[in-house]
């Protein structure tokens, strides 16, 4: 037992000898990584969301209709490039590197149960399903079955046999909310972190703004699983022929009609 | 006298390298008892609750007005200052341990020198040093004044940096501390002079970048310093620094 000199600060541990090593300053990239990190989940990861979200939309119109929007994507010029280009690497990417660093946080809202806190761990945990489902979905949905991009007219129907299955449904409704919430959260931490809302008060406003954003596109994803599992198209055939509205103009101009347009592709 | 007593338990540890324990305390009540005060009737009589002769705790205090910055401790779970900590508002048993993600140096007093290695780091100081008289410095408007006080205010306790999730091993993030008196020193009129070395320093490895908007530091300070506007602000900084360093490389 220590009898005397207990507050002799020469006897403390060399400065920052153990514990949390000081800032590097100036040196590594770990900024560059990080920032980048942040920018990919609004551009291009943020944007295609939206697009995916509201291309799924269509599904509400029924199997042809959704046929057109996935025919419609895959005629996009250089569709394959930028089909990497600008998703799988970004999200590749997003994904990694936010599992590296939200492995590196320390959650502690045992202790510090605050909102922002929780908003903190939210976002490491909505990340997380992100991540499990989007691999899982990329796989299943594009990379397995029916090759859509070849028979975009088939796209209706084999969404409608994985959300058969419930517990694929339930894992497509929570992996939804997820998404939406590490999506809207993420352009909220995004202006707070670049400094685009440093006000307390701007910073509210924004969260409301966010929120409503979150909202509207997670009850837009709910809405077009709901259109694939619904009564409304109930056992969709396995292919359709996509509606002829946007694309070229044939001599039948699609409506929004929700009849499927069972034609000739079959015997193609 | 009131025989009224208060419980307290202390998480002791003799040595940096030692083992930790909890030892309890037994503490006649006097009016407007702060944790520091508790300590210092421990102190003055230092046996247990079980009646053993012990070792008076050591920990660190100074000013016992909240303005040195020295006593942060975790008490009841939370990281505060002990002298502002009132006994009477807490529950019992006072569960008192050291600062979590700071080095024990005995008992409650830890090292805290990564803070001040971190100020060095980012040169948080307004170069005046000169072998002639440099007259007086220029003019600071209020309303410069009303941004920077706030600011000035960090008596450097480390509370920021214990709660953060990002200030750990892993990371070895600079903390919400230091990106204040960046954006502090930034402003003043002197100081700004070493601005860019400033917002070089922090884009390094654990620096802002680092910060997940948890935002428990502004919940914990207690000098209310606004942390996160200062994170954004000095985030805003360093990334156009970075871009502007890579456009006239
Ligand atoms: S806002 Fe940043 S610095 Fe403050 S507690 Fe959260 S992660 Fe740490
Ligand atoms: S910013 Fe606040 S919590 Fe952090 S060291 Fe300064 S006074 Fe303490
Ligand atoms: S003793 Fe100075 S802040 Fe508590």
């Amino acid at each position: 037992m220590a009898t005397s000199g207990s507050n002799d600060a020469s006897h403390s541990p060399s400065p920052v000898g153990r514990g949390v090593e000081p800032l590097r300053a100036g040196q590594g990239n770990s900024f560059l990584l990080r920032k980048l990190h942040s920018l990919s989940g609004i551009v291009p990861i943020g944007a295609f969301l939206i697009e995916h979200l509201l291309s799924n939309f269509e599904a509400l119109k029924g199997p042809a209709a959704y046929a057109a929007q996935v025919k419609f994507l895959n005629s996009l010029p250089l569709v394959r490039v930028l089909e990497v280009c600008l998703i799988f690497i970004p999200l590749a990417y997003h994904a990694l590197y936010g599992v590296y660093i939200a492995m590196r946080g320390k959650a502690n809202v045992i202790y510090y149960p605050w909102a922002g806190n929780w908003m903190y761990m939210m976002q490491r945990w909505t990340g997380y399903i992100a991540f499990v489902y989007i691999l899982q979905h990329v796989i299943r949905q594009r990379f397995m079955g029916v090759s859509l991009p070849e028979h975009p007219g088939a796209a209706f129907h084999k969404v409608q046999m994985e959300l058969a299955n419930p517990w694929m449904l339930a894992v497509y409704v929570i992996a939804m909310i997820a998404v939406c919430w590490h999506f809207s959260y993420g352009i909220w931490l995004f202006a707070a972190k670049w400094g685009i809302t440093p006000g307390v008060k701007a910073r509210k406003r924004f969260g409301y703004v966010c929120l409503a954003l979150g909202i509207v596109l997670a009850g837009m994803g709910l809405a077009s699983i709901y259109a694939f599992v619904g009564p409304d198209y109930k056992n969709a055939p396995a292919e359709v022929a996509p509606a002829q509205s946007r694309v070229v103009a044939p001599a039948s101009a699609g409506d929004d009609s929700n009849q499927y347009l069972t034609l000739p592709f079959l015997d193609a | 006298m009131a025989g009224k007593t208060i419980q307290f338990e202390v998480k002791r540890q003799s040595s940096p390298d030692a083992e930790a324990m909890w030892e309890k305390f037994e503490v006649t009540w006097k009016p407007g008892m702060n944790v520091i005060s508790a300590m210092m009737e421990i102190a003055a009589n230092p046996v247990n609750s079980s009646g053993q002769e012990t070792t008076p705790i050591a920990y660190d205090s100074n000013c016992l007005e909240e303005i040195c910055g020295s006593c942060a401790m975790v008490i009841n779970g939370k990281a505060r200052m002990a002298c502002s900590a009132l006994v009477d508002k807490l529950e019992q048993p006072i569960r008192v341990q050291p600062l979590t993600k700071f080095p024990v140096v005995r008992d409650l007093s830890v090292d805290r020198s990564v803070l001040f290695e971190n100020l060095k780091a980012v040169k948080a100081w307004v170069p005046v040093d000169g072998t002639y008289d440099l007259g007086s410095g220029p003019r600071v408007f209020p309303q410069q004044q009303e941004v920077a006080y706030p600011l000035s205010n960090c008596i450097s306790c480390c509370c920021c940096m214990e709660v953060c999730p990002q200030f750990n091993d892993a990371t070895g993030f600079v903390g919400a501390a230091t990106i204040a008196q960046v954006k502090l020193f930034n402003s003043h009129p002197s100081g700004k002079v070493l601005k860019e070395d400033r917002l070089r320093a922090l884009a390094g490895d654990g620096g802002v970048q680092e910060c997940g908007f948890a935002q428990n530091c502004i919940q914990a300070c207690p000098k209310q310093l606004p942390l996160t506007e200062a994170i954004s602000d000095v985030t805003r900084d360093v990334t156009l620094q970075v871009a502007k360093d890579f456009l006239r490389a």
